[in-house]
């Protein structure tokens, strides 16, 4: 089955799940964090302009800080998340999924320059395309990735009604499908629904708007409500 | 469609997520689709060039294989929708594939929709649905909905990425480019040398533009798929479908076999009640052995499923295919010695060989030394009585039961430059002294600051006052190595701990 997560399990088995950013969300972020260092270069010239050569040498300094140290202030100290990767949802983990350290958001920024050959990000773009986990080569080279971070649901609250009891007990991910199913129910049209509540058939012994209030029931019953 | 056989995992996903999800099939499938991407453009593409040389307008070449996209576009996408059905075409069958999808919308996408932001996001609905043109309205008005935003970015993101391919290939090519070919400056290049070999560089330039399009223009279409299909599944809730069928047929295998058992059941135990046996023999299926060979079938199944399951993910088996380069005729080694060169630069390797040579003895040489370093480091260092032996032969030598003139002994131990151990055997003798006048058992485990407090009790300021003096001598001595000097130490055995008939007050420190 093709997905783009990435699974480590901890020796605590539990598994997480590391859900890989591919290059186009990473190529917006990185649009967005140059568009507000350049943004952010050019609110510092205003004042440095008045004062003359030694203006010009800290302008020089701020370009450099933009240009190196952007990347690391706001990898170590927002999560890892630059500006623009907070705007895509994008977070700089380690490849076990710990928070990113300074030392490889260092070693992964310092690498830019390679990813940034010829000049326009050919070779990290050709790499994040080639490599399974969109890794460029400063990651890769610093162990880490980029991830979605935004755990969005797309479920609502499981509408309230009577519980039903089961009448077969049903393994973890077929309960799971049926609190999603109530969950995402009014996302879906009526004859949806009802095709397919009307696939567990074999489960509730009815069809149609039966079968539908059943399932809810049944969802209600596994959430532990009366 | 059968959904059963869908080879992607399906969950409604962020859309920026489903762009991702495109980014993997494309590279799970990279072979089909790159073959049948070049068996049906590469034709094209030399055609329409060739077709520009012949009007005489060379940059037609490239105007026209971008105008040509969603032309192209249907490869990839063919490619993909069956890939994601388990099984992907060969490039032949996705040719012939082609004439199986609608042409209507690809003249609709080269004409008026050419300009169309949301060309990712309309293919596969217009070519894989097929829909009468109503319905085909009213479902991209549900499908665009959340989409709209997503699908332009990401038209715009795969022509950033063509421009930068585009680019990175020109600017490779000027790095390598040695600097006295250089033109003299970018103006110079573009007034002078463009002109006079124009229509080279138009088709070089064509001929990149078609190669960063190759690689990027069949990501966009997997992208605007997955968006595509992500979509699909939050508006029909494919993956509870799917959950919700395989629940079914597993209720329905359970049912069945409780029927069949039942069926089997009934006259089987008719038959044990009647005394005929022979006659049960002659039904097709009435041996128990195969009434009950069933269920652990269908365990054993189960497990093999899983099983294979397992042994799908790389980590595990599978099959690995290793390219590497290997020589097809191996050279025979003496060869190699032969073009040994001219004269200066045999000696040069010569010269080399030495210092080679002369470097590994070297290393040799200065491992040996500190080899020899180390281990008469070690030697001597084991002579002097360190503190540690000292304390270990303390320990060891002290004796069960202590000596009647206890003040003679410790003095003889001082004058034999045994310091630390008269001071011990004098700690000793004081500690027994005090544990005598409390009437208490000598415990060997009290350690000094016990001793101290056993001194508090004796009800003798100034015998305590010794004891504790004498523990704190000991302490300084063991501790720090601090010893007290001889006249100290001769006060500290006279009077009382050490000559019990003393008065306490004899040597008070």
């Amino acid at each position: 089955m093709l997905d783009s997560v990435r699974e480590i399990e901890t020796p605590e088995g539990i598994s997480l799940r590391l859900r890989a950013a591919g290059p186009l969300p990473r190529a917006q972020a990185w649009m967005i964090d140059t568009i507000i260092r350049l943004v952010l270069l050019m609110l510092a010239m205003i004042p440095l302009a008045f004062l003359g050569t030694g203006g010009r040498g800290l302008a020089m300094l701020a370009m450099f800080a933009l240009l190196w140290a952007y990347w690391v202030v706001c990898e170590l100290w927002l999560d890892g998340q630059s500006l623009g990767k907070r705007a895509l949802g994008l977070r700089v983990v380690n490849a076990d999924g710990t928070p990113v350290t300074w030392l490889p958001s260092v070693t992964r920024n310092l690498l830019r320059v390679v990813d940034a050959l010829p000049g326009v990000y050919g070779v990290g773009l050709a790499s994040t395309l080639v490599d399974p986990g969109a890794r460029r080569l400063g990651d890769i080279v610093a162990g880490t990735m980029v991830v979605h971070a935004k755990e969005s649901s797309f479920g609502h609250q499981v509408p309230a009604s009577p519980a039903q009891m089961l009448p077969v007990p049903l393994a973890p991910e077929e309960q799971a499908a049926l609190v999603d199913f109530a969950e995402r129910a009014d996302q879906l049209t009526v004859q949806r629904q009802e095709e397919l509540a009307n696939l567990l058939e074999p489960l509730t012994g009815c069809r149609d708007t039966a079968a539908v209030a059943r399932l809810l029931g049944y969802a209600n019953g596994l959430l532990g409500r009366p | 469609m059968e959904l059963e056989r869908i080879g992607v995992v399906l969950r409604p996903r962020e859309s920026r997520e489903a762009l991702d999800l495109g980014a993997t099939m494309l590279r799970a499938n990279a072979g089909t689709v790159w073959s049948a991407w070049f068996a049906f453009t590469l034709p094209l593409f030399v055609l329409v060039n060739a077709l520009g040389l012949l009007l005489q307008l060379p940059w037609l070449g490239l105007a026209l294989t971008w105008w040509l996209l969603p032309l192209f576009d249907r490869v990839p996408l063919y490619v993909l929708s069956r890939a994601v059905f388990d099984r992907a075409p060969r490039w032949r069958e996705t040719l012939r594939g082609q004439r199986g999808l609608p042409w209507r919308p690809t003249l609709a996408g080269l004409s008026w929709l050419r300009l169309d932001s949301h060309r990712a996001l309309r293919l596969p609905l217009e070519l894989l649905e097929g829909a009468p043109r109503r319905q085909r309205a009213a479902r991209w008005k549900v499908l665009r909905r959340k989409l709209v935003g997503e699908a332009s970015l990401l038209t715009w993101g795969c022509l950033q990425f063509e421009l930068v391919l585009f680019l990175s290939v020109w600017l490779l090519a000027l790095w390598l480019l040695p600097n006295e070919w250089r033109p003299a400056s970018f103006a110079d290049f573009f007034r002078h040398d463009v002109h006079s070999a124009g229509t080279a560089w138009t088709l070089a330039a064509s001929a990149v533009a078609y190669l960063a399009i190759s690689a990027i223009e069949p990501l966009y279409v997997a992208c605007g798929f997955a968006l595509y299909l992500n979509r699909r599944t939050q508006l029909e809730a494919w993956d509870i479908d799917l959950a919700f069928r395989r629940l079914r047929a597993r209720l329905q295998d359970a049912s069945k076999l409780l029927g069949l058992l039942l069926c089997l059941g009934l006259p089987l135990a008719g038959h044990a009640a009647s005394p005929t046996p022979p006659v049960a023999k002659s039904a097709a299926v009435s041996t128990p052995q195969e009434v009950f060979r069933q269920p652990l079938d269908e365990d054993d199944r189960r497990f093999a499923a899983a099983a294979a399951q397992v042994y799908r993910d790389p980590r595990f088996g599978g099959e690995h295919h290793v390219r590497r380069w290997e020589l097809k005729y191996s050279r025979p080694p003496a060869q190699q010695n032969v073009n040994m060169g001219f004269g200066p630069l045999r000696m040069l390797s010569g010269l080399f060989n030495a210092v080679l040579w002369l470097a590994l003895g070297a290393v040799v040489a200065a491992l040996a030394w500190f080899a020899w370093r180390w281990s008469s480091g070690l030697r001597d260092e084991a002579l002097p009585s360190s503190f540690e032996a000292n304390l270990s032969t303390t320990v060891d030598e002290t004796p069960e039961t202590l000596p009647q003139d206890l003040a003679g002994t410790a003095r003889e131990l001082w004058q034999a430059r045994r310091r630390r151990e008269a001071l011990a055997l004098l700690y000793r003798g004081c500690a027994e002294r005090v544990a005598q006048q409390l009437q208490m058992p000598f415990a060997v485990d009290a350690t000094e600051s016990d001793w101290l407090r056993h001194a508090a009790a004796l009800g003798d300021p100034a015998r305590s006052q010794r004891v504790a003096t004498i523990v704190r001598t000991w302490q300084f001595a063991a501790y720090a190595g601090r010893y007290p000097d001889q006249a100290a130490f001769e006060q500290l055995l006279d009077g009382w701990p050490l000559q019990p008939g003393a008065a306490a007050s004899g040597g008070a420190a």
